[in-house]
C-alpha cells in the first residue's frame, strides 16, 4: 500500500537518506528500528511530505505521492504522529481533535462516532476536552497526538517513537492502542528504540543504519537473531 | 480638575482606539500566522477608503460602500498574498519586509496617480449630534466605535468557534503540524491576509468621514498600528486590541494638557518602555 523506492533525502547539504526502500501492506504493522540519528524520523518526514526527497519514488495505494503537500497526504489517509508530539498547545483537547475532524465529508453522526471512539480508547481526553493541550502531561499529550491522527480516519499511521520518555504503564497503554488500530485494519509504520515492544506488535521489521535499510526480517525471525539485534541496535 | 474635558477625551480615546484596534488586529493576525510584517497594511486601509469614496459616489449608500470596499480590498489582499508573499514562504523574513514595503510604495503612488493629490471626503451616513457638556458630539463617532467593536467581536467569535478559526489558530501555532493534519496551510495564509485586508478597508471607510481621504492617509495610521502591535505583543490579537485602546486613551487624556501633536509622544514613550521592560508585549502573560 505504501512503498518507498530508493528514496534519497538531504537536509541542506547533508545527505540523510541514502536510497531507502520500504513497503507497508494494508493493515500491516511494520517496525523501523535503528540507533539515534540513522534517519528513521527523516524517513517518516519524507513520507509525510515535510521534507522533499531529492531522488526516489514514494507511492501510496498505487498513486505516486512523491512531492505532494502534507495536507494532501493527510487527506489521502496518512496520519502522522511526530516524535515531539506537536500538540497545538493553545488549542483545547477538543480543538486539537477538530483540526483533523472538521472535514467536509464528515457527517455530524460520523463525527460523534469518531470522537466517542477515541474517548473510549483514551478516557482521560474526554475529561480534559476543554483543557488547553499544553497543560496535559507528556503521556496525555502522546495520547492526544495519536487520537488527533485517528480523527483523519487514516489508512496508515506513521508513529514516531510513541513510547519515548513514557512511564511503563503508559507504554503498555500505547501498545494497546497500536493493537486497537491494528484490529481496525489501519496500517502502522512504527519507528521505535524500544526493541521488545516493536518485536511484540510488528509483523515485519526494517533495521536502518547510516541512512539506509541494512536488515529486513519478520519480527519472529529477528527476535530469534540476537546477533543482528546486537550488531545494529547494541542491545 | 476639568471633569467634562476628561470625559470628552475618554470618549474620543475610545473611538480612535477602536478604529486603531481594527487596523492593528489585521496586522497582528497576519504577523502571527505568517511572520510577515505587512508594511502595505496602511495602503490597504487607504485604498479601502478610496474604494469607499468611489462606491459611495456611484451608489449613494454608505453601507453598500463599506461592504463593497471590504470585499474589493479582501480580494486585492488575497491577490497580493498569492503573487508577492506565497513565493517567499520559508525564505528569510527580510524578503517579506522588502516585498510588502515595495507593495506599499506601488499602491501609494497608484492612488496618487489614479485619484490625484486633492483629498476626497466621505459623507458620513448621518450627521446627528448629541449634547456633551459644551460640545455637540457627533453620533457618527459613537457609531464608529460600536461598529469597530462589533467587527472585532465577530472576528473573535469566528476565531474561537468557527471551523476555519480553529484552522487559523492551529496554523498560527504550528504550521507544519497543521498541514500534517490536512489543513491547507497556503490557503489559510491567503484567507488570513484577505481578512486582515478587509478589516483595514473597513477602518479606512469608517475613518474616512473624520479625515480627508488621500494617498498618504495610511502612513500615520500604520505607524500607530505598529506601535500598538508591538506593545500588545506581536501576533497577540487580544493584546493588540487592549494596547490600541490603552494608547489611544493615554494620548487623548494627554492632549488635555499638551497639544495633540505633543500627545503623540506618549505612544512612543509607551513603546520604548515596553521594549525596555516587557519586550514580548505588555499584555502577554509572563511565560511560566
Amino acid at each position: 500500500m505504501l512503498a518507498l523506492e530508493n528514496v534519497h533525502t538531504y537536509y541542506g547539504k547533508s545527505h540523510v537518506l541514502h536510497g531507502v526502500s520500504i513497503r507497508v501492506e494494508a493493515g500491516e504493522v511494520v517496525g523501523l528500528l535503528g540507533r539515534n540519528g540513522v534517519g528513521k524520523s527523516t524517513t517518516l518526514k519524507t513520507i509525510m511530505g515535510l521534507v522533499r526527497p531529492s531522488a526516489g519514488r514514494i507511492s501510496f495505494e498505487g498513486q505516486d505521492i512523491t512531492g505532494l503537500a502534507p495536507h494532501r497526504l493527510a487527506r489521502l489517509g496518512i496520519g502522522y504522529v511526530p516524535e515531539d508530539r506537536r500538540i497545538f498547545r493553545l488549542l483545547t483537547v477538543l480543538e486539537n481533535l477538530r483540526t483533523g475532524l472538521d472535514r467536509a465529508e464528515v457527517t455530524p453522526s460520523r463525527r460523534q462516532e469518531l470522537l466517542e471512539k477515541v474517548y473510549a480508547s483514551f478516557p482521560v481526553l474526554r475529561e480534559r476536552r476543554h483543557q488547553a493541550g499544553g497543560t496535559l502531561s507528556g503521556g496525555e499529550q502522546q495520547m492526544l497526538a495519536i487520537a488527533r491522527a485517528m480523527m483523519l480516519e487514516p489508512k496508515i499511521v506513521l508513529l514516531d517513537e510513541p513510547t519515548e520518555g513514557l512511564m511503563p504503564r503508559m507504554v503498555a497503554h500505547i501498545r494497546e492502542i497500536i493493537d486497537v488500530l491494528h484490529r481496525d485494519a489501519v496500517a502502522i509504520l512504527l519507528v521505535e528504540q524500544n526493541v521488545p515492544l516493536t518485536l511484540a506488535v510488528a509483523g515485519r521489521v526494517y533495521i536502518m543504519e547510516k541512512g539506509a535499510v541494512r536488515h529486513h526480517a519478520t519480527a519472529t525471525e529477528l527476535g530469534a537473531n540476537a546477533a543482528v539485534i546486537h550488531q545494529y541496535l547494541g542491545v | 480638575m476639568p471633569f467634562d474635558q476628561i470625559l470628552i477625551q475618554l470618549i474620543n480615546g475610545i473611538v480612535s482606539g477602536m478604529i486603531l484596534a481594527l487596523v492593528a488586529s489585521g496586522l497582528t493576525l497576519i504577523f502571527g500566522i505568517m511572520d510577515v510584517v505587512n508594511f502595505a497594511h496602511g495602503e490597504l486601509f487607504m485604498l479601502g477608503a478610496y474604494a469607499g469614496v468611489t462606491i459611495l459616489a456611484a451608489t449613494g449608500n454608505f453601507w453598500v460602500a463599506l461592504l463593497a470596499a471590504c470585499v474589493i480590498i479582501a480580494l486585492l489582499g488575497a491577490a497580493l498574498q498569492v503573487v508577492a508573499l506565497r513565493p517567499l514562504v520559508g525564505r528569510d523574513p527580510l524578503t517579506t519586509i522588502l516585498a510588502t514595503f515595495g507593495i506599499s510604495l506601488v499602491l501609494q503612488n497608484y492612488a496618487l496617480w489614479q485619484f490625484g493629490p486633492v483629498a476626497r471626503k466621505i459623507q458620513e451616513p448621518f450627521t446627528g449630534h448629541f449634547r456633551l457638556f459644551y460640545l455637540e458630539y457627533p453620533w457618527y463617532r459613537i457609531l464608529i466605535a460600536v461598529l469597530s467593536a462589533a467587527i472585532i467581536g465577530m472576528l473573535w467569535l469566528f476565531m474561537k468557534y468557527g471551523k476555519y478559526g480553529i484552522w487559523i489558530r492551529a496554523t498560527t501555532q504550528d504550521r507544519i503540524m497543521a498541514s500534517a493534519m490536512g489543513i491547507p496551510v497556503p490557503l489559510v495564509h491567503t484567507a488570513v491576509f484577505a481578512i486582515g485586508a478587509a478589516m483595514a478597508a473597513a477602518s479606512g471607510v469608517l475613518f474616512g468621514p473624520l479625515v480627508g481621504v488621500n494617498h498618504a492617509m495610511g502612513l500615520d495610521v500604520i505607524l500607530r498600528a505598529f506601535i500598538v502591535v508591538v506593545v500588545g505583543g506581536m501576533g497577540n490579537l487580544g493584546g493588540s486590541i487592549l494596547a490600541a485602546i490603552f494608547i489611544s486613551l493615554l494620548e487623548a487624556l494627554a492632549s488635555i494638557w499638551v497639544s495633540p501633536a505633543q500627545a503623540v509622544i506618549v505612544s512612543f514613550v509607551v513603546l520604548i518602555l515596553t521594549l525596555l521592560f516587557r519586550p514580548t508585549g505588555l499584555f502577554v502573560p509572563t511565560p511560566k
